[in-house]
């Protein structure tokens, strides 16, 4: 992986004697999208700010695009905090060419880059209105045009689709894909997995400030899939435990869940649940990220008991 | 550079508003009305009124003439025969009822007992008070020098009056001046520098405040550097403030320019071009000094309540140079005043008040504006910390341990 725009090596990061960020580690490749999946306060936004410079890392190394983060650095990138605020008193066009100068722009490039994408997000009518005067979604449009406003090699999106309103996620999805067409590498996190399944290519999870998971998106999901079975049932599922075969069963009752370690012993573990109870139903699932998410978590909760 | 565009946006954001322009012509209008009304009031209560002359001792006679410049005009009335007491305690009724205005009794023994009484509603009236005894007392003296048969001429020029003129004296050369300009002017630039300071002070901690509710710091740092960010808040306010002040020294020149009234002239001659130096170089060791102070307190705090609160302490120690202000007019160069006004703290306000009054040595002035770049220097350092990770901090107030933690971080 000599092509990393992102290399990120054992990050940590404590607050207050307790570790928000353990250990973490990941590589962004070069036009790729990655997910950084996690619940909320997983470490997803603590270790964002890291790579932002925005607070330092107790121990660990960050380098973007091959060098560490610094001043010049700060240009290539463009990043939509979780936090996100404007000038409400600035007009739109007076607040584009503000941070398009603090992104080291010249002004004739902001006018003019700026009218294009106001008019590309149907912003154009409001560019000497106030900020204060556009409306949620718009101020929210407003602020991914400041993003991108002085094109990035580097998209860091943290949350990018939290308190949008249907119709801007997918533009804002649209805009990802987009982006990703035109070779830029694309970090963004997300507790959401519908939407990162649809547009990942990579992924890496984070619990606890610690990586559960990594790799790409395809490797992940066949590695999990089809080690599930779900079933719908009648009966008592019980015979099943201490079956060498089977590694975890989750009973809902009615429904269940069992995971085989190996893809061999799959006719093997059905028949014996054939026998065992009422089946009325069976597949082997395709299973979510959703669910990988959950299985990852259930994983390394049974492992910090264990261990 | 990315701070000259943090400078010009913050500075444009003061300039523009419209209380930038109303401060900045109210307060010279309020300034004005500060110095002038005092002197209305007083040309005001300049009220014209009749003083009695009971003359007992037959020495005085019509010899108090009508003095128009102060309102008085003399009248002699029969003494009553006897006692004064009668005359005076119908005179007291009279006066209460406002029938009369004063009464002056010159009793028989004046030329012995050297003491005349006067009887009036008010007679805090100096003016009046000193005319007539000045007046009485060079009667007295021309009585008693024409008893001696000494030549009009001679007594005429014994009696003739003594002005008192008063001059400051300074390195650059003496100067015509009293002391109710001096006092009343260096508290007057007292107070606007102390103004001048507090509100763009303020300003630098409430935009700070704004910036953090705004939650639009986190843009702004992945953009550039917070020291950048700080720097050019407090340069950027201190362009404003500059502007201001700059307005106000321009309009000062043309308006003691153009016109001549005497008030006016006594200002112009107490401000020399160095003093104007001075005001700006107070202003902006006293506007750094605070603005970066204030600054430190709006990164830690949340709200502008929470600002005002734990901005008092600073405002306290902007005010305590005006409770010493009294001790530096009346002794500017006692040690323990030349301390004080040593203090960076106190340096933009004491220092500059003192030279207002006497110019002090040259070196503690130099030795001043030293300590208070250095305090300066060292404020922009701390301050550039924890603005650094105070302004990213939202929620809980944190406790001063961990301010101090701030400072440490990397």
């Amino acid at each position: 992986m000599g092509d990393s725009v992102l290399e990120v090596d054992d990050l940590i990061k404590d607050f207050d004697g307790k570790r928000a960020v353990d250990r973490f580690s990941f590589r962004l490749r070069r036009g790729r999208i990655l997910g950084m999946l996690g619940p909320n306060g997983a470490g997803k936004t603590t270790s964002i700010r890291m790579l932002m410079d925005i607070i330092s890392p107790d121990s660990g190394t960050i380098r973007i695009l091959g060098q560490r983060v610094d001043e010049s650095l700060k240009d290539r990138i463009g990043y939509l905090p979780e936090e996100r605020g404007l000038y409400r008193k600035m007009k739109v066009m007076d607040t584009l060419l503000y941070f398009g100068e603090l992104k080291g722009l010249k002004r004739t490039r902001i006018r003019q880059r700026g009218q294009d994408l106001l008019e590309r997000f149907d912003l154009a009518g409001y560019r000497d209105k106030k900020v204060e005067e556009l409306s949620k979604g718009m101020s929210q449009k407003l602020q991914i045009i400041i993003t991108i406003l002085h094109d990035p090699e580097l998209l860091i999106l943290d949350e990018p689709f939290s308190g949008l309103d249907p119709v801007n996620i997918e533009m804002v999805k649209d805009l990802i894909l987009e982006k990703k067409k035109d070779g830029i590498s694309i970090i963004f996190s997300t507790h959401l997995m519908d939407y990162a399944e649809k547009i990942v290519d990579d992924i890496v999870m984070i619990h606890n400030g610690r990586k559960i998971l990594d790799g790409t998106l395809a490797d992940i999901k066949k590695d999990c899939s089809h080690r599930v079975i779900s079933i719908d049932y009648r009966g008592d599922l019980s015979f099943l435990r201490g079956n060498p075969m089977v590694s975890r069963v989750r009973d809902y009752g009615n429904r269940a869940e069992i995971e085989i370690e190996n893809m061999d012993h799959r006719q093997e573990v059905l028949k014996q649940l054939m026998q065992g109870v009422a089946l009325e139903a069976f597949r082997v699932s395709d299973s979510s990220l959703n669910h990988i998410f959950i299985s990852a978590l259930t994983e390394n909760r049974e492992e910090e008991v264990a261990g | 550079m990315k701070m000259l565009t943090v400078v010009k946006k913050e500075y444009k954001d003061v300039v523009k508003k419209k209380t930038f322009l109303i401060t900045t012509i109210l307060t010279p209008l309020l300034m004005g009305a500060f110095i002038l009304i005092p002197g209305l009031l007083m040309k005001m209560a300049k009220s014209e009124k009749t003083i009695l002359v009971a003359d007992y001792s037959g020495v005085v006679g019509d010899q108090f003439r009508d003095q128009p410049e102060i309102g008085v005009t003399f009248q002699g009335i029969d003494p009553l025969p006897g006692d004064s007491g009668t005359l005076i305690r119908e005179y007291e009724e009279r006066i209460v009822a406002k029938e009369s205005d004063a009464l002056l009794v010159i009793p028989s023994d004046v030329l012995s007992g050297r003491k005349a009484l006067y009887y009036a509603r008010n007679v805090s009236d100096i003016k009046t008070n000193e005319f007539l005894s000045t007046r009485l007392q060079s009667i007295l003296s021309e009585h008693i020098l024409v008893e001696k048969n000494i030549s009009p001429d001679i007594i005429e020029e014994v009696t003739r009056p003594v002005n008192l003129e008063t001059y400051k004296v300074k390195k650059e050369g003496t100067k015509k001046s009293s002391f109710s300009v001096e006092y009343l002017m260096s508290i007057l630039m007292m107070t606007i520098l102390f103004s001048v300071i507090m509100t763009y002070g303020t300003l630098v901690m409430r935009n700070v405040v704004a910036e953090k509710n705004n939650r639009i710091m986190e843009i702004l740092i992945s953009s550039t550097r917070a020291s950048t960010l700080f720097y050019g808040k407090v340069f950027g306010l201190a362009f404003a403030g500059l502007t201001q002040v700059g307005i106000w020294i321009l309009f000062g020149l043309i308006l003691f320019n153009s016109f001549s009234f005497q008030f006016l002239q006594n200002i112009a001659g107490f401000i020399s071009l160095e003093f104007v130096l001075y005001f700006i170089i107070f202003f902006l060791l006293g506007y750094f000094m605070y603005s970066i102070l204030f600054a430190m307190v709006g990164a830690s705090v949340n709200t502008d309540e929470e600002a005002q609160q734990l901005a008092s302490p600073l405002i306290y120690l902007l005010i305590i140079p005006f409770m010493i202000g009294i001790l530096v007019t009346q002794a500017p160069d006692i040690p323990l005043v030349t301390v004080l006004s040593l203090f960076p703290l106190f340096s933009p306000t004491l220092m500059f008040m003192r030279i207002s009054i006497v110019t002090p040595p040259f070196f503690q002035i130099l030795l001043s504006i030293l300590l208070s770049v250095l305090t300066i220097f060292l404020l922009a350092w701390v301050g550039a910390r924890i603005f650094r990770v105070g302004i990213l901090m939202y929620g809980k107030k944190p406790s001063i341990r961990e301010i101090m933690r701030w400072i440490r971080y990397r």
